[in-house]
C-alpha cells in the first residue's frame, strides 16, 4: 500500500513537472507565434524556436539523446494552410489525433495515438481569433522509464524487506527453538538416574526462553532436592529397618534350631521386641512425612497445654527420678490452644525421653511454658552438655541423630512436624552459658474466632505454614 | 461366647482364631464380606472383629448394612488405615472400638473384653479387688500385701489397680499408658516399665512369690 501510494505520488510530481513545462513552454511559443509577423519566415522561426524548445525536452542533462523522449509542436492555422510541424516525421497519426481534441487552454490532456506506446501529454494555446492555435505535444518516455525503475526498485526493496524479515524471523526462531530444544533435551536427560543435568541460563535478556530456562532449573534443583532426601531417607529407614528385620530373622531362626524350650521364648520375645521398634519407626516416619507433606489429620480440641505438661511429666517424674536428674515444671497458669491432644502427648514425650536419654546423669531440666500475644511456647532446657554442634542445624531433620545416639532420629522431626502441623514452629538453641540446651514450640493460642469452629478433623495447608517452606529458618544457633 | 473374625488376610485370620479359640471363645471366621454379612445375620455372635480392607467390600460398608439390618452385637474394627477421621468414621459407622495393625493379640482379646462387658448389664462395681494375699480398697484408695499396707503413690495405685482388675491376663505397655494415663501412644518408650519396676519394688520385694510379671515382648501380667 505505501509503495503504492508513493508510487502514485512521485508518478503525479513528475506529471505535474512535464506538463507545468508544456505550459510555460506553449505560452513562450505562443508569444513568439503572436509578435512573429506572418510572412514567409514565419513557418521557419516559429519553427525554430519550437524545435529550440522541444530539444530541451528531448535531451538529458548530460547533453546526450534521449531516445525516448518524443516532442512535438503543431500549429495549425485557421485558414486551411498547410500546418506547422515540428516533431518526429511520422506525423500525420499525431496531427489527426489532436485535431480531434477539444483542449481546453493551459491544461494538460492525454492523447493515446495509434501507433506509439505511450500517451502525449498535450497542451493547447489559442494565438487569436481566426489566427489558429498551437499544440505542444510530450511523450515523457524518460519520466515514465523513471516510474518504472522507481516501481522496479520498490519491488525489489519490498521483496527484499520481506526476505530479510523472513530471514531474521527463521534465524530468531531458529536461536529461541535451539534454546527450547536444550530444554527439551536437558529435561529427556531427567527421569533415568542422573538429575544433574541442567539447562545453560542467564540473567540476560530476560526474556521468555531465560525465565523458562531458570524455573526449569529451579524446579530441577527442588526435585534433586527432594530425590536426595529421599535417598538419604530411604538408606537411613533401609539401615533403621534392616537391622531389627536382621535380628528378628536370626532370633527366629535361633528359636526354631534351639530345643531349650526357655532360650526359645527369650529369643521370640526379643524378635516381638525387635518388631514392636519397626513398627513404631514405620508409624512415625508415616506420621512425620504426613506432617511434613501437610496431609496430617488432626483432631483438634481446644486443650490446656499446661494440664497436658503436667501429665506428661507426671508420668515421667520417676524416670527422671532413676537418673537422679531433676525435672521441673514452670506451667502454673492454663494456656489454652487448639491441638490434638494425642500428637501434644508425643510431642512432650519425645521431648522428655530426648533429655532421659541425652541430658546426663544428674542433670536439672526445666520445662516451661508461657503465653505472649495469642502463642503459647513450650520451652525445654537442661544444663547438660547440649547439642552436638555439627548435629545443631538439622536436629530436626528426620534420620538426623548424634553419634552416640541409640535413638531412630525421629523423635525431633516428630516434634518439630507436630509442631507445624499445628500451626506453630519449633527452633533449639544451645545455651551460652552454663551450657546446656533449649528446644523450644510455639503454638498459636486459642482465640476467641477458634472458639467459635466446632473441634473437627482440619488437613494442614503448608503455605500457612511458617517454616515449611524454609526449612531451616527455625534453627537458631546462639552457641559460639 | 461366640466372636465372627472378619479378615482378609488368612495368617491374621488364623492367629486371631486360634489366639480367641484359647481364651475360651467360639469363632467363625471368614474373609469375605458377603459370607461375613450371611453369618452375622445369623444373630448367634456375641461380638465381632471386622478388618475394613476386605475383597468383595469395604469394612465400613459392611458394619453400616448389619446395623442398618438390626444386628447389635459390638464391632472392633482392625484395619491398617491410621488416621483419625477414619477411627472417627469407623466408630460413627457403627464401630465399637478401633485398633489399627499392627496389634498385640493381647490387645485384641482385652479390647474385646472390654466391649462384651459394656454390652452387658452393668454388674455392681467391686469395691475391693483380691489377688492372692493382694488386696486393694477402692474406695479407700490402700493397698495390703500379706497383712501390710503398701505405701502407694496414687500412680503406683492406679497402675496395681489395673494390673488387678486383668488378673491372669497379659496388659501390653500401650494398653497400660491408655487406662491408667488416658494417653493413646505407641512408643518404645520404656516409660512403663520404669513404673512396673517401682510398683513391682514395693508389692514384691518382701514376698517370696511375686505377683507381677514380665511377658518379655508383649508386656506384664499379675498372677499368684
Amino acid at each position: 500500500m505505501v509503495f503504492l501510494m508513493m508510487y502514485g505520488l512521485v508518478a503525479s510530481a513528475v506529471r505535474e513537472r512535464s506538463d507545468s513545462w508544456l505550459v510555460g513552454e506553449s505560452e513562450t511559443l505562443r508569444q513568439v507565434a503572436l509578435t512573429t509577423p506572418k510572412d514567409a519566415l514565419y513557418g521557419r522561426i516559429v519553427g525554430e524556436v519550437a524545435e529550440l524548445a522541444t530539444q530541451e525536452f528531448a535531451f538529458d542533462g548530460s547533453g546526450k539523446h534521449s531516445a525516448g523522449n518524443t516532442v512535438f509542436f503543431f500549429e495549425n492555422g485557421e485558414s486551411g494552410e498547410p500546418p506547422l510541424w515540428v516533431g518526429p516525421s511520422q506525423n500525420q497519426a499525431l496531427i489527426d489525433a489532436v485535431q480531434k481534441l477539444r483542449i481546453h487552454e493551459r491544461s494538460a490532456v492525454s492523447v493515446t495515438v495509434p501507433g506509439w506506446k505511450l500517451p502525449f501529454r498535450v497542451v493547447a494555446a489559442d494565438l487569436g481569433p481566426g489566427m489558429g492555435r498551437i499544440y505542444l505535444g510530450l511523450q515523457d518516455t524518460s519520466a515514465r522509464s523513471m516510474l518504472t525503475q522507481l516501481l522496479l526498485w520498490f519491488v525489489l526493496g519490498w521483496i527484499c524487506m520481506v526476505a530479510f524479515g523472513f530471514v531474521i524471523a527463521v534465524l530468531s526462531m531458529r536461536g529461541t527453538l535451539k534454546r527450547v530444544d536444550a530444554i527439551t533435551s536437558a529435561a529427556a536427560n531427567i527421569g533415568t538416574a542422573d538429575l544433574s543435568s541442567r539447562v545453560a541460563s542467564a540473567d540476560k535478556p530476560n526474556d521468555e526462553i531465560n525465565r523458562l530456562a531458570r524455573t526449569f532449573n529451579t524446579m530441577l534443583d527442588r526435585i534433586s532436592a527432594s530425590v536426595n532426601q529421599l535417598q538419604t531417607l530411604t538408606d537411613s529407614v533401609a539401615h533403621d529397618m534392616k537391622s531389627p528385620i536382621t535380628s528378628v530373622r536370626g532370633r527366629l531362626e535361633a528359636a526354631l534350631s534351639t530345643d531349650d524350650m526357655n532360650l526359645s521364648r527369650e529369643l521370640v520375645a526379643g524378635a516381638i521386641e525387635s518388631l514392636d521398634r519397626l513398627s513404631e519407626i514405620v508409624t512415625t516416619s508415616l506420621d512425620v512425612a504426613e506432617a511434613e507433606a501437610g496431609a496430617l489429620r488432626l483432631r483438634r480440641e481446644p486443650s490446656d497445654l499446661a494440664d497436658l505438661i503436667h501429665r506428661v511429666a507426671e508420668l515421667y517424674a520417676p524416670a527422671f527420678n532413676e537418673r537422679h536428674q531433676t525435672l521441673t515444671t514452670l506451667a502454673g497458669k492454663p494456656v489454652q490452644a487448639m491441638v490434638d491432644q494425642r500428637f501434644i502427648v508425643r510431642l512432650l514425650s519425645n521431648l522428655l525421653e530426648n533429655e532421659l536419654r541425652y541430658a546426663g546423669d544428674g542433670a536439672q531440666i526445666m520445662v516451661i511454658l508461657t503465653e505472649t500475644e495469642g502463642k503459647a511456647q513450650i520451652r525445654v532446657r537442661d544444663d547438660g552438655p547440649g547439642f552436638p554442634p555439627n548435629l545443631l542445624s538439622h536436629v530436626f531433620q528426620r534420620f538426623a541423630k548424634g553419634d552416640k545416639s541409640e535413638g531412630h532420629g525421629l523423635g525431633l522431626a516428630f516434634v518439630r512436624a507436630v509442631a507445624l502441623a499445628h500451626g506453630g514452629r519449633a527452633w533449639v538453641r544451645n545455651l551460652d552459658a552454663p551450657g546446656g540446651a533449649e528446644i523450644v514450640i510455639e503454638f498459636p493460642t486459642f482465640t476467641a474466632d477458634q472458639m467459635s469452629f466446632p473441634p473437627q478433623a482440619e488437613s494442614l495447608d503448608p503455605s500457612r505454614v511458617p517454616g515449611v517452606t524454609q526449612p531451616n529458618n527455625d534453627v537458631i544457633v546462639t552457641s559460639s | 461366647m461366640r466372636l465372627l473374625v472378619v479378615e482378609d488376610d488368612h495368617t491374621i485370620r488364623d492367629f486371631l482364631s486360634r489366639a480367641l479359640t484359647e481364651a475360651g471363645f467360639l469363632v467363625d471366621a471368614c474373609a469375605q464380606g458377603a459370607q461375613a454379612e450371611r453369618l452375622a445375620l445369623e444373630g448367634v455372635h456375641d461380638a465381632m472383629v471386622i478388618d475394613l480392607t476386605l475383597p468383595d467390600m469395604d469394612g465400613l460398608d459392611l458394619i453400616h448394612r448389619l446395623r442398618a439390618q438390626g444386628v447389635g452385637a459390638p464391632v472392633l474394627i482392625l484395619s491398617a488405615r491410621r488416621s483419625v477421621d477414619e477411627r472417627v468414621l469407623g466408630l460413627d459407622r457403627g464401630g465399637d472400638d478401633y485398633l489399627t495393625k499392627p496389634f498385640a493379640v493381647a490387645e485384641v482379646l482385652a479390647r474385646i473384653r472390654a466391649l462384651l462387658r459394656r454390652s452387658t448389664p452393668n454388674q455392681p462395681e467391686a469395691t475391693r479387688l483380691r489377688v492372692a494375699d493382694l488386696e486393694l480398697d477402692l474406695i479407700r484408695r490402700e493397698a495390703h500385701r500379706g497383712g501390710t499396707e503398701l505405701q502407694l503413690t496414687q500412680q503406683e495405685f492406679a497402675l496395681l489397680e489395673y494390673l488387678c482388675r486383668n488378673a491372669g491376663r497379659v496388659v501390653t505397655r500401650s494398653m497400660v499408658l491408655d487406662h491408667v494415663w488416658k494417653m493413646r501412644f505407641d512408643t518404645s518408650t520404656n516409660i512403663v516399665d520404669v513404673h512396673i519396676h517401682r510398683l513391682r519394688n514395693k508389692v514384691d520385694r518382701d514376698s517370696d512369690k511375686p505377683l507381677i510379671r514380665t511377658m518379655r515382648g508383649v508386656g506384664y501380667v499379675l498372677k499368684d
